[in-house]
């Protein structure tokens, strides 16, 4: 069984009288573990891949299933505890809090798993995860000294680590990223690739990418391309680079 | 961590968020404040009456038997009873002081709530006399007090001072306007000490069903009236008159002026609380929608919608509530203090103090539940949508253009006026709620110079239209007709005898003043609509508000009879005329002697100065002056007047916190507009007159809007006044100029306020993505 499966998934807007497919008979596997990357134009409809794989949209046909559980019919507060439970989110333009320190930011995610519904499949399925130290998230991204400041007293690189560190303090078993580099330069885009690169090396937690940038394609373990709503193409990457070899 | 950001964000966005603490600790503040004065004023009233039993029904007669006491406590309904004899008397002391005597055989209904000295108990000598007196005249328990009654001498030792309750509001005679206790007092002492023969004039009863706290239902009106009948037809005589609470100066006054003072309290605080609460949903709702963004993201993260929602509507909820509370406990310790604080020369209460109602915690309740919700609907509106929703950039509303901007008007406009239409017609929620604060801010102020207005004309009204006489000469009592005559011609006067009376129309019987007037020129007469009208010589007048409240116009009949004698008469309503403060009926001397009644006058209204000359005349009790009556009217409106500036305070510095708010809340969302305007090169000046010139427009339909509502208001107050006063809502063309004024002047203060933040506009947010 794949670790998370759609299957002839949709996901159609209304605009006016019109229909619009954001996306269209999109058929997908992920392993877990894997380092994925999302590739394709802008308006693919990479955001509303990721977005449906996270929980945060539910597709209007098809099925998704995440280790086996059927989430695309899923009620508003299920999918509160599937995000809660399963899936860390990186975002483009960070979406830190502007009034929280670094450290607060990130130990909002133990309030997180505080107020999440008991008694839910997936407290079972995680039993034993526990959210990790904010100061220990800050310091695997390497930024011990910065924990007290507030983003905006941070550079675009510190605030998107800090992004990241709130998304792994959860030990997420689904880290998605959207363009996590797009607002920075290529040096501290690096840095944040690596970080992912390792989170899915290390903790054996699957890391879904998604950018348009087609060098990307290296890091991944699987390359998903995506173009007017459709999927092209799904390459297994058999040559994996380290972050560190990639340039752009 | 979501307490801590709730508490950066309330200092991130001070304005806004102390706006809202400022909005509610306002309105609660005003209304709690009112409200505790009136409302301690009523409760303590009723804790006095309740304490010391205050007598439901006073029997006037000539010589009651202990045998009459026994058939009125015979009688079903009736609990106690007491005989005494009251008179008035005097004090001999540095001067004669006038005291009012009652001389008792027991004392447990109307019991003296002794301050000093020993309770009376029955049978036992000396005197028993009012704290004030003996405060100001310098008695204490133990003196000797020389008293003189009909002609007689005597003197009582001093063995207590007490507070009583059929004394609250004490007047030495007819002449007096004003209280001031000390200066005259009453007494009591058990029978033995009468020095003459006794005769008891008087039977005081407390009644079953009738209780001493909340004024008189309708309900104990009836009790009352019906006990009145029975004990009257009990006793057999005619010489007999009850008299209910309703009828008893000290009640009936100072139950008026409780009531005034809640109707007073109740319209004008609940408006402002109105105006605090529209400002707080409107603040709210835009703090909320300004974080859709983060919302977005916290639902992301995997917050569930509970968590979430608890975090925003605790930003209203402790701001209302702290701002509630803090308002409340001002409120109540400064404006109820300082008011009640006024009443205590008026009234002798041993103790009023300010009271927290239901009515306020209510106030408080409301205040936080709504902004509470307000903040709790904003958020979930923010929920509702899926996060990939909330997380992507509101879509611009109303991209159409509107017909304005369609008309060929629209190309003949400058930039400015086309950018501010536009900016008003795409923020109609903001826009809106501007005029509304500032429709309330003139709505209270307007009310306010109305409610002087009305003041002022009353005693222009009362003093140079209905009686235009520049003296009353005030007849001693019981004065015969034949000495005050001289009096009235000597001095050119009008001679007018001023009575009271029962009315009866089907069933409802009300006490009311009975007017009887000899010829002349100074006593005039207007109609309901203040036009001059002439009574007819043979018919019976009624006051507009009388006639309101028992329900009858010109031509219907109506039953009456004199109070103290009780022979029904049946008369016509023949004219109605209107009186801010004295309701009933009024007729000519000739048609009072033709039914054969005495003519009795006790006033002469004349207009030549008899001060002097008169000032020592046993047969005179006082002279006024016009100046005199005057004054002692306008203080007694003092409390009218705090309230006013209370309210013109209130009103203003609500004015600016909503108006201050929403320019920042437009600012704020100006902000990348106006930093785009400056890059395109536009000066701060003239971004500055583009603001102001909005600023204009939405002030000026504010006021535009504000002035009618504020008359309403005005209107509405009086018309809930006690049944004995019939004001006018009177507004003068000077508080529409005030109002003007004083509306433009505050918006234009907080414009400069906010253009100063215009400056630090920074070019580099038009850049910014
Ligand atoms: N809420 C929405 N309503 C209508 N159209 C949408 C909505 N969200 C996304 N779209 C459309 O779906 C397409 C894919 O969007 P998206 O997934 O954001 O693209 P990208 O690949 O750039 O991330 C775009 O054409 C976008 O306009
Ligand atoms: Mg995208």
């Amino acid at each position: 069984m794949p670790f998370i499966e759609f299957k002839n998934v949709e996901r159609r807007y209304m605009l006016g009288t019109n229909e619009f497919y954001a996306l269209k008979s999109v058929d997908l596997e992920i392993e877990e573990g894997e380092m994925v990357v999302i590739l394709g134009p802008s308006g693919a409809g990479k955001s509303t891949l990721l977005n449906l794989l996270g929980g945060m949209d539910s597709p209007t046909g098809g099925e998704i299933l995440f280790n086996g559980h059927d989430i695309s019919n899923f009620k508003d507060d299920e999918l509160t505890a599937y995000r809660a439970w399963n899936v860390g989110v990186v975002f483009q333009f960070y979406n830190l809090i502007p009034t929280l320190t670094a450290y607060e930011n990130v130990a909002l995610m133990k309030d997180v798993r505080r107020n999440v519904k008991k008694g839910s499949i997936w407290e079972k399925e995680s039993e034993g995860v526990e959210v990790m130290d904010p100061a220990l998230a800050l310091s695997s991204v390497g930024l011990s000294e910065h924990m007290n400041q507030f983003p905006s007293q941070m550079s675009g690189g510190e605030q998107q680590r800090t992004s990241i560190a709130r998304a792994l303090a959860k030990n997420p078993r689904l880290l998605l990223c959207d363009e996590p580099t797009g607002a920075l330069d290529t040096g501290t885009g690096k840095e944040v690739l690596k970080l992912l690169q390792q989170e899915s090396r290390k903790n054996r937690h699957t890391v879904v990418m998604v950018t348009h940038n087609s060098f990307f394609a290296d890091i991944a373990d699987r390359v998903i391309r995506v173009k007017n709503g459709t999927v092209q193409s799904v390459e297994i990457n058999e040559s994996v680079k380290d972050a560190e070899e990639v340039y752009w | 961590m979501l307490f801590r950001k709730m508490i950066r964000d309330l200092l991130q966005s001070k304005v806004q968020f102390l706006s809202i603490f400022l909005m509610s600790f306002l309105g609660i503040f005003v209304f709690a404040g009112l409200d505790s004065e009136a409302s301690g004023m009523a409760l303590y009233e009723s804790k006095y009456y309740e304490k010391t039993d205050l007598p439901d029904l006073w029997v006037q007669g000539k010589e009651f038997k202990d045998y009459d006491l026994k058939v009125i406590r015979s009688l079903p309904g009736v609990k106690k009873s007491e005989k005494r004899i009251q008179k008035d008397g005097k004090a001999l002391l540095k001067e004669e002081t006038d005291l009012q005597m009652n001389f008792i055989e027991s004392n447990d209904i109307g019991k003296m709530l002794i301050v000093s000295g020993e309770p009376y108990n029955p049978g036992e000598s000396g005197v028993w006399i009012d704290f004030k007196l003996a405060e100001k005249q310098g008695l204490s328990t133990g003196d000797i007090l020389k008293m003189k009654l009909e002609g007689t001498e005597f003197e009582e030792e001093i063995r207590g001072t007490f507070y009583h309750p059929e004394y609250v509001y004490f007047l030495p005679d007819a002449a007096a306007m004003m209280p001031d206790y000390g200066s005259y007092g009453e007494a009591f002492m058990d029978i033995e000490e009468y020095p003459m023969e006794p005769a008891f004039n008087q039977i005081i009863v407390d009644l079953e069903g009738v209780d001493n706290t909340g004024g008189l239902s309708d309900k104990e009106k009836d009790i009352c009236r019906r006990m009145g009948d029975a004990i009257a037809s009990a006793l057999d005589s005619d010489r007999i008159v009850a008299t209910d609470k309703d009828s008893q100066l000290s009640y009936q006054t100072f139950h008026a002026e409780i009531e005034q003072h809640q109707s007073m309290t109740y319209m004008f605080p609940a408006v402002f609380l109105l105006i605090a609460i529209l400002g707080i949903i409107t603040t709210m709702t835009r703090m909320t929608s300004r974080q859709r963004i983060q919302i977005g993201t916290l639902k992301a993260l995997g917050f569930t919608k509970k968590t979430i929602t608890i975090h925003y509507a605790s930003y209203s909820f402790f701001l209302s509530l702290t701002g509630g509370i803090m308002g409340a406990l001002l409120g109540y310790n400064t404006i109820a203090e300082l008011i009640i604080g006024m009443q205590g020369s008026a009234y002798l209460v041993p103790e009023m103090k300010t009271a927290f109602s239901v009515r306020a915690y209510g106030a408080i309740i409301v205040s936080v539940a709504v902004s509470t919700l307000v903040s709790f609907l904003s958020c979930r509106k923010e929920l509702a949508p899926a996060p990939s929703e909330t997380l992507r950039p509101a879509s611009p509303k109303n991209l159409k253009h509107s017909l304005i901007e369609k008309s060929r008007l629209w190309m003949k406009l400058d930039f400015a006026t086309q950018w501010n239409i536009r900016d008003i017609m795409r923020n109609k929620v903001r826009s809106a709620m501007g005029i509304f604060g500032v429709l309330g801010c003139s709505m209270l102020l307007f009310a306010a110079f109305a409610c002087l207005d009305t003041m002022d004309f009353l005693s222009t009204w009362m003093y140079g239209e209905l009686n235009t006489s520049s003296y009353q000469i005030i007849m001693e009592n019981d004065t015969p007709y034949s000495v005050t005559e001289e009096y009235a011609k000597k001095y050119r006067g009008q001679m007018v005898q001023n009575g009271s009376c029962e009315i009866e129309v089907m069933g409802v019987k009300k006490s009311g003043a009975l007017t009887v007037y000899d010829t002349g020129n100074f006593l005039h007469f207007e109609d309901r609509n203040m036009k001059q009208i002439r009574l007819n010589r043979r018919g019976i007048a009624m006051s507009c508000k009388m006639a309101d409240t028992l329900g009858v116009k010109e031509g219907d009949l109506f039953r009456w009879h004199v109070l103290g004698d009780d022979k029904w008469q049946v008369s016509h309503v023949s004219l109605l005329y209107r009186n801010p403060t004295v309701q009933g009926i009024t007729m000519t001397r000739e048609l009072y002697s033709d039914m054969e009644y005495d003519f009795v006058p006790d006033v002469i209204y004349t207009n030549m100065n008899a001060k002097e000359e008169l000032s020592d005349d046993d047969n005179i009790t006082g002279v006024q002056s016009v100046g005199e009556m005057m004054e002692a009217f306008d203080s007694m409106k003092e409390m009218m007047y705090m309230m006013v500036y209370i309210l013109v305070c209130a009103a203003g510095i609500l004015g600016i916190v909503v108006l201050y708010n929403l320019g920042v809340l437009s600012l704020v969302e100006k902000h990348r507009q106006m930093s785009t305007l400056k890059v395109l090169g536009f000066t701060t000046g003239k971004i500055r007159l583009i603001l102001q010139d909005q600023n204009t427009w939405l002030t000026l339909l504010g006021i535009i809007l504000g002035i009618p509502c504020g008359m309403w208001l005005v209107s509405r107050l009086f018309s809930t006044m006690p049944e004995s006063m019939d004001y006018i809502a009177t507004f003068k063309p000077m508080s529409f100029v005030y109002t003007f004024a004083g509306t433009f002047a505050l918006s234009f203060a907080v414009n400069r306020l906010l253009s100063r933040k215009v400056k630090n506009v920074d070019m580099v947010d038009a850049l910014k993505g």
